[in-house]
């Protein structure tokens, strides 16, 4: 499980999102409604491209609340996307209903996190994988039995043995085995994890990484790896994007996005994870500030409130995606110079050494630290 | 964000009498030495209603004074209730068993009276889930100065401002002292929590997953923090984790722990260099890296098999059901604790141990086990 | 765990409703107050059951003396094991009838509540949003109904028979259990594995029958036992106040024809039995209802 293969460009494309917008509405209560006040929309997802072909993983990180798990279900159906357009082989599923959506959902199946409650405890191993098809119609029950003794090995569960056995009965790690295998069994083409390994102790998440690239590569699949953790993603994704409040700030094949990665918020993402090396700490920039709310996200580069470089024309601006180098794509002025140009007026940002201390309270115990020494 | 003022206490410049009590309350805190932590057969029984387990057994280690020892394994392993233990905080009915030594005095068993007096002045505990160690109808001002006030005979305007002292030292502005709990983002109240562990300086810090709830920039800078504040405060520290790259990062010493027992200690550099305990290697093989220009990508290797069930522990080696090097020895005897240089290990074969690193980076010597699911 | 043979059926099994229902059962008869509620409660069914042929004489029945003038009022005696009332019907034939209606008032009533409460609070739970608005704000409304008042008027107003007086507990109890159930239902639907199967294709029928329903059924049950206690003791109130069905004796009706022949201080004979049954029968509902509840909370749970 090294570098993972090429993708061929010319495979076909299984699931593509453009320009994908999903808003939350909050909920108006009754006097609001007859002021006439609308409640401000969380822009959870707010226009992003995405292309995934067969065969290929692509791995979707960014912090929480950055949106990547509302574009898994978005791209899903689970929540209605309030703009843009999610192709399915080519086909707009944006906004089918009844029995194309059923089919859809027969094509694309979903993940989660949590292996413990995302099986139904009172049901065997047998039952919930055999739920999806039985949902479906599919098949008579020795046909399904059948089926769900091929996905179980599938995801290298012995049947035997295992299949009258009850969630309570399993590992963490088999438990999502067994989530991975109910995905399955109705021959998706389509499968989002959503941080499938978070919750897993680290001596097995190698392994479920391990399956899902296997099976990417066997069945053909087009797989979304959503996580908070970039490292992992290196070991099993052929493109990462990196996702900043509902936007995508940087995408590319994981080598580039992993060794040479451009964006600062990126940069800062990367320098996050501590190395091995016992002693060797790297100096990492503090970031100002949390994540803003998607109630209420900054006019300009969204990143520019917390981003060290930040200049008054990352305040004002929003950059646009530009292409760096083959597939490799960042949103920021410092590569891109189109914005700078149409606005002389404003101070464009610069890459190089950072002076400014992120914080107040920074220099504030700086100086204390210098009493405390006294 | 504007500060909400407190009705005892209002936000007006401290005055020259509060200015020089504080002066020597800080003085008198800094004062302070660090603490010498030595844990010793240390075992941790709980009577449940399908038996008696034990969550932890024989542990063994020590912190020298003004060192941070990192305690590491996957969930289970027993490295929480140890320190819940060692802060008094295990529940009732539960068999404890060996000694820990705080500057020579044993804290186990110690009663309510004796522990108030340990807990917060010579050892204070950052938990996990900051949420619950701040109670939501006080503002965080008035928790960090009662912190102090239960402890030090100094005023409550002087407490007050030892706390604004803490708040700069970790980052956050001192207006926010008048805030609540659910006015503070996840990464704030952390930040604030390790304020008031630190508010009485105390000798020993029991750092338990501080940073595992919150994402990887804020983890980072919350590490950050810590190992800025250790490094002047010069306490000593046990960092709980499940993450050995903080380890490696941030402790001197590592005690790695398996199924409730000591699998691998000694100096962090030497355990992860080149580690003795075939879990120690796994562990570090399985860990998720970046890749690193020119040099040849690590597989990730995960370990085959499952934790054992403490309540029927295996004979022998807890290990040997997952270990590709398990022979007919690790399955029946209980492995001796070896000392090589300055590493310990409890494994039967250290002295086979450098072939073994050789064997466990190559995926196919974990893969052979396979058939265990 | 048992292990898959050979000779598996050719389908996937599980562990059927009645399976899970019978481990539930099992570990609610491990607790020993609700072993006495059962087996008290198994007591009364089997009189309620047999009351006709325990029963020495007609409960409707006037005795005689031998002289011929009505036996008024007569202690417990060999022939008359409980006494007579003020009017000479036989106390201990009255009182095992009375098993019959505080039985078959509790059972029928606690099954239409537990429907219907069921039903609401399935409903507004699953489906949140306007469904959960319109049903809540329907039960906010049964919920300031004034208990007694109400079952007075209703009673008066619809006339004093059995199935008015279920139907009036039935209206009066399905509330609080609508409310109940649909806050575990909103438990429930926040699983992992109800999002799951949405995101499959599932329909709520599926959802709900598969996933909701049998993890709230405990609830149910456990409120459908309370609601039998309810609902027989609010059938002795309302008889008490001479609202009962005139054609069937019920405890209620024996304490207030005591009562009112002004005999209630005098008469113990006649009075302690239809009191204490009351109050055996909704005690052992309780203790069930207790060790339920304990299973279904685990908070509750003896460590």
């Amino acid at each position: 499980m090294s570098t993972r293969h090429a993708i061929d460009p010319s495979a076909p494309l299984v699931i593509e999102a453009q320009d994908l917008k999903t808003h939350f509405q909050g909920r108006s209560g009754i006097l609001s409604a007859l002021v006439g006040v609308k409640p401000p929309s969380a822009r959870a997802l707010d226009g992003v491209d995405l292309r995934i072909r067969e065969r290929e993983i692509v791995g979707l990180v960014g912090e929480s609340g950055c949106g990547k798990s509302t574009l898994g279900m978005t791209l899903v159906r689970m929540y209605q996307p309030t703009d843009g357009q999610i192709l399915y082989r080519g086909e707009d599923i944006t906004k089918v209903e009844g029995r194309r959506l059923k089919a859809y959902r027969h094509s694309a199946q979903i993940i989660f996190q949590d292996p413990y409650s995302s099986l139904n405890p009172r049901l065997t191993i047998g039952q919930v994988i055999e739920e999806p098809l039985i949902i479906h119609g599919i098949g008579t029950a020795a046909e399904r039995r059948e089926k769900v003794i091929r996905a179980l090995e599938l995801v290298r569960i012995p049947a035997e043995g295992n299949i009258d056995r009850y969630p309570s009965d399993l590992s963490g790690g088999q438990r999502q085995r067994v989530a991975i295998a109910r995905a399955l069994v109705l021959e998706p083409k389509f499968i989002v994890a959503d941080e499938p390994v978070s919750m897993l102790d680290v001596s097995i998440q190698a392994s479920v990484l391990e399956l899902l690239d296997e099976l990417s590569r066997e069945l053909g699949l087009a797989v979304l790896y959503i996580s908070h953790d970039i490292a992992t993603v290196g070991y099993i994704c052929n493109h990462v994007a990196v996702m900043y409040l509902g936007r995508i700030v940087e995408e590319g094949r994981s080598e580039d996005v992993l060794m040479r990665p451009l964006h600062p918020y990126t940069q800062r993402l990367m320098d996050a994870i501590p190395r091995m090396t016992p002693g060797e700490t790297p100096e990492r920039i503090e970031l100002r500030g949390d994540v803003p709310s998607p109630l209420a996200v900054p006019p300009g580069c969204r990143f520019s409130s917390r981003c060290p470089y930040a200049t008054a024309l990352c305040e004002a601006v929003e950059p646009a995606l530009s292409d760096q180098a083959e597939a490799h794509r960042v949103r920021c002025h410092i590569y891109d110079d189109r914005a700078a140009r149409a606005h002389p007026d404003l101070p464009a940002p610069r890459a190089g050494k950072i002076t400014e201390v992120a914080e107040t309270g920074a220099l504030v115990a700086a100086a204390e630290d210098a009493r405390w020494q006294s | 964000m504007v500060a909400v003022a407190s009705p005892r206490f209002g936000q007006r410049p401290a005055s020259p009498a509060t200015l020089a009590e504080l002066e020597k309350l800080t003085e008198r805190l800094a004062r302070k030495p660090a603490a010498h932590l030595l844990v010793d057969g240390l075992s941790i029984g709980y009577s449940t209603l399908r038996g008696r387990f034990h969550a932890v057994e024989d542990v063994s280690f020590e912190v020298p004074a003004g060192t941070n020892l990192g305690l590491v394994g996957e969930s289970g392993c027993g490295k929480s209730t140890v320190v819940k233990t060692l802060m008094g905080l295990q529940p009732e009915a539960t068999q404890v068993s060996g000694r820990a030594l705080l500057d020579g005095q044993n804290i186990l068993g110690l009663d309510e009276t004796a522990l108030r007096d340990v807990r917060w002045k010579r050892m204070s505990l950052i938990t996990q889930s900051a949420m619950n160690s701040l109670d939501p109808v006080y503002c965080i001002g008035d928790q960090i100065s009662e912190a102090i006030l239960a402890h030090e005979p100094v005023s409550k305007a002087t407490a007050w401002a030892r706390a604004e002292q803490m708040f700069a030292l970790v980052g956050l502005p001192a207006g926010r002292l008048y805030e609540f709990p659910h006015m503070f983002s996840g990464g704030m109240r952390q930040r604030a929590v390790i304020a008031m562990a630190l508010a009485l300086n105390a000798g020993l810090l029991l750092a338990d997953e501080p940073t595992t709830a919150l994402d990887p920039i804020m983890q980072s800078q919350i590490m950050t923090r810590i190992r800025g504040i250790h490094a002047h405060l010069r306490c000593s520290m046990i960092l709980v984790t499940h993450d050995i790259a903080v380890v490696a990062e941030t402790c001197e010493n590592i005690v790695v722990m398996y199924a409730g027992k000591v699998a691998e200690s000694g100096p962090t550099a030497e355990v992860l260099e080149s580690p003795l305990h075939p879990y120690t290697m796994g562990l570090k093989n399985a860990f998720p890296r970046l890749p690193e220009r020119g040099a040849p990508r690590q597989p990730l290797i995960s370990i085959p098999g499952v934790v054992p069930n403490l309540l029927l522990p295996p004979a022998g080696c807890r290990f040997a059901s997952r270990c590709p090097f398990a022979t007919e020895v690790c399955h029946r005897v209980t492995p001796p604790v070896v000392q090589v240089g300055a590493q310990r290990a409890a494994c039967h074969h250290t002295d086979r141990a450098a072939e073994f690193r050789v064997a466990a980076a190559r995926p196919e010597t974990w893969r052979t086990m396979r058939g265990a699911v | 765990m048992k292990q898959a043979s050979p000779h598996t059926p050719a389908a996937i099994r599980g562990r059927s409703a009645w399976s899970a229902a019978w481990d539930s059962w099992r570990q609610v008869m491990q607790d020993s107050f609700a072993v006495v509620g059962v087996s008290i409660l198994l007591l009364f069914v089997i009189i309620a059951l047999t009351a006709p042929y325990l029963a020495p004489f007609d409960p409707f029945k006037a005795m005689m003396t031998e002289t011929g003038r009505l036996a008024r009022l007569r202690p417990p005696s060999g022939e008359h094991l409980l006494g007579t009332t003020a009017f000479g019907n036989d106390v201990l034939s009255q009182f095992l009838h009375g098993f019959r209606v505080a039985l078959l008032v509790g059972l029928v009533a606690a099954i239409a509540v537990g429907f219907i409460s069921t039903l609401f609070g399935v409903l507004s739970g699953y489906f949140g949003g306007w469904v959960d608005d319109v049903l809540m704000r329907i039960t906010d409304v049964a919920l300031s109904i004034p208990t007694l008042p109400f079952s007075i008027v209703a009673v008066a107003l619809l006339g004093p028979s059995i199935e008015n007086i279920i139907l009036v507990i039935t209206v009066l109890f399905w509330r609080n259990g609508a409310r109940i159930i649909r806050s575990a239902v909103l438990t429930e639907r926040e699983r992992v594995y109800v999002k799951w199967a949405r995101a499959a294709g599932a329909s709520h029928f599926h959802i709900i029958m598969r996933h909701i329903l049998p993890n709230i059924i405990r609830v149910v049950f456990l409120w459908v036992t309370m609601s039998v206690a309810f609902a027989v003791l609010t059938e002795a109130s309302l008889s008490f106040l001479g609202l009962g069905d005139p054609t069937v004796i019920s405890w209620g009706q024996m304490l207030n024809t005591a009562f009112s022949s002004g005999n209630l201080r005098t008469a113990w004979w006649w009075v302690v039995p239809p009191s204490l049954a009351l109050v055996m029968l909704v005690s052992a509902l309780y203790l069930i209802g207790r060790a339920y509840e304990e299973q279904t909370n685990p908070r509750l749970r003896k460590r």
